[in-house]
């Protein structure tokens, strides 16, 4: 009867309308968080171009371009730089011999260079030297495997080779200083696409610089920033005012990210101001709805209806709109999904469905939280209506 | 119930002098009491005052021995299922519900009648045949009966009635007090009746003039 009488003024189509304008709100946050969740891996994987945040710089060429310890501590200074690694490279002159069983061996003069381990986008736990290991993991460019196997390899008869097979060839260093010869046994642990050099473990190369060659100073000729935004305006004007190069092959790819980046925050920025509007209206009906029943609630007020009696028919009125409303977005959140899956797998991203559990723990999340927002603000409305001296009947006298 | 009245004032109007207004006297139990003023000498306010719907008055009323102003929101709540049943003079009845249905509204929280009851106190009433009627289509005082059955489905200690036999004719009078009266001894409850001038024949413990 309660019931009833509270709601009189309810229209289930005017409800109907409340859930379906914050569905929409909601649909859109949850769908963009499942696409932010879904597309992780690529921003996060530090070889992919959605996530290059990095940009090696170095001078022009010639005898002195190495960088002094003032020009590294003024590109830390800078806001828009986070950290800086430099490259050292090997104070001798390394020749690596590959032998291919039932092929010619080949030999080749080469360099190595070491960098600071966070800006390698390789995470191995092989990757590490220490004085006494055997062997020495090398990390080469992508391209050179590429470039061996379909020109070398082809032209000179010998087998193609992965990243997964070249682990297993050995390959002989011989590396010359300037006081002492030494050979080592190194592997190719993996292949970078974001740096472009032969990396070995630092370790492994202050230990051989220190060893070979003392008296040879390390010099940093290159530079690898990790920064907020490759393509940053101020950054480019100060490295340009510096006369550092870099590739602009970076700040492509850096752009295309942040661009990506931004849409999905203007589209998750819509959602979540829909969704306040949408909070927003459904609390101004609810407002509407008590004060259009403000005569039978204080009436029931004084018949002995305690405000919580009351206020029940109100909440449930609220999260009816909210559970229907969080349900439709969620339906829509994972249509879109498997609507969206095959663009995404263009990205590499695989199918799975840790994306639809956190939109639902989303979902669990928000009906709470806004149940009990709606909850609160009822409770307060119906309170503030039921004060004494603002009844209808007290102005009997 | 004891009620106390110390020297109450509203703050809203300045009423003529009284033995109310400004003026220090008790509601005795199982007592009957008549309030007795003209129309707009705030008859009404003192019933909310009592009632807990007003409180803009200075000087302080005690229900056994205990300020009403200390009551929270909740204690008002007990004490209008429990111990004080009124008629309001504007009744409130719900319009758009039936006499049954806006009498069961106050049973339905107390469980303080059955229906059978309920009707039976209908039929002394002669509103019986009303029953399923909406309250909107009844006459003022068939509404008045219907309002005085709904106030008597709860057990109480003081009955509060705001001119309640206003438009109801001199025999149901008679039937509503013999009601009233049996209601009030079983509850063994004060009765104050606001009345403008009537006296509805009932013996009163004392006769207050507003």
């Amino acid at each position: 009867m309660i019931n009833q009488l509270l709601k009189k003024q309810v229209h289930k189509s005017q409800l109907l309308f409340f859930a379906l304008s914050s569905s929409l709100g909601l649909g859109i946050l949850l769908i963009v968080v499942q696409l932010l969740v879904d597309t992780q891996s690529i921003f996060n994987s530090k070889n992919d171009l959605l996530g290059n945040q990095n940009l090696i710089i170095y001078k022009d060429l010639g005898r002195d371009n190495a960088f002094t310890s003032d020009e590294i501590t003024e590109l830390n200074s800078q806001p828009f730089i986070n950290k800086t690694g430099g490259f050292t490279h090997g104070t001798y002159r390394v020749l690596a011999s590959v032998t291919f069983p039932n092929h010619a061996g080949i030999s080749t003069e080469m360099f190595l260079e070491a960098v600071s381990d966070e800006f390698i986008d390789i995470t191995n736990e092989d990757w590490k030297w220490q004085p006494g290991d055997k062997e020495v993991p090398i990390i080469i460019p992508k391209n050179y495997i590429n470039l061996y196997n379909f020109g070398y390899a082809t032209s000179s008869g010998l087998p193609q080779v992965n990243e997964k097979i070249i682990r297993q060839v050995p390959i002989d260093l011989t590396l010359s200083g300037t006081h002492k010869t030494e050979n080592y046994r190194a592997y190719i642990l993996d292949a970078s696409e974001k740096i472009n050099s032969i990396l070995v473990p630092e370790s492994f190369l202050n230990y051989t610089n220190k060893k070979l060659s003392p008296l040879k100073a390390n010099k940093i000729s290159r530079i690898i920033l990790d920064v907020i935004n490759p393509s940053d305006p101020k950054l480019l004007e100060f490295l340009a005012s510096k006369k550092y190069n870099y590739l602009s092959n970076d700040i492509q790819n850096s752009k295309l990210s942040y661009v990506l980046k931004l849409i999905l925050s203007i589209v998750l920025g819509i959602g979540l101001l829909i969704t306040i509007l949408s909070i927003y209206l459904v609390i101004t009906n609810i407002n509407l709805l008590i004060l259009k029943n403000k005569q039978t609630i204080t009436q029931l007020h004084f018949l002995g209806y305690s405000k919580a009696q009351i206020a029940k028919v109100y909440h449930a009125i609220a999260f009816k709109i909210l559970a229907v409303s969080i349900i439709i977005a969620l339906t829509l959140s994972i249509i879109c999904k498997y609507i969206f899956s095959p663009y995404l797998s263009v990205l590499q991203v695989q199918p799975n469905i840790t994306s639809i559990i956190y939109s639902v723990i989303l979902s669990v999340l928000i009906f709470i939280s806004l149940a009990m927002y709606y909850r609160k603000h009822t409770n307060s409305k119906i309170k503030q209506m039921l004060r004494p001296n603002t009844s209808l009947l007290s102005s009997e006298n | 119930m004891q009620v106390n009245i110390q020297s109450i004032v509203p703050d809203y109007f300045t009423p003529a002098s009284s033995e109310v207004w400004s003026k220090n006297f008790e509601f005795q139990p199982n007592s009957k009491y008549l309030v007795k003023a003209v129309s707009g000498s705030g008859k009404s306010s003192l019933f909310n005052f009592m009632y807990g719907l007003n409180n803009r008055y200075s000087g302080s009323i005690l229900f056994n021995d205990t300020s009403i102003s200390s009551f929270s929101d909740t204690d008002w709540t007990t004490i209008r299922k429990q111990q004080i049943a009124i008629v309001f003079q504007g009744l409130k009845l719900f319009p758009e519900l039936t006499a049954l249905e806006n009498i069961q509204l106050k049973n339905t929280l107390t469980n303080h009648k059955t229906e059978t009851e309920i009707l039976e106190m209908m039929s002394q009433l002669e509103v019986d045949q009303l029953a399923h009627k909406k309250a909107e289509t009844l006459s003022y005082g068939q509404q008045q009966r219907i309002a005085i059955i709904r106030a008597l489905c709860q057990p109480f200690k003081l009955l509060l009635l705001d001119e309640p036999f206003s438009h109801i004719d001199k025999a149901q009078i008679t039937n509503a007090i013999t009601l009233v009266n049996k209601e009030v001894a079983a509850n063994q409850a004060t009765l104050i009746i606001a009345s403008l001038g009537d006296t509805y024949n009932i013996d009163y413990t004392k006769t207050i003039l507003l």
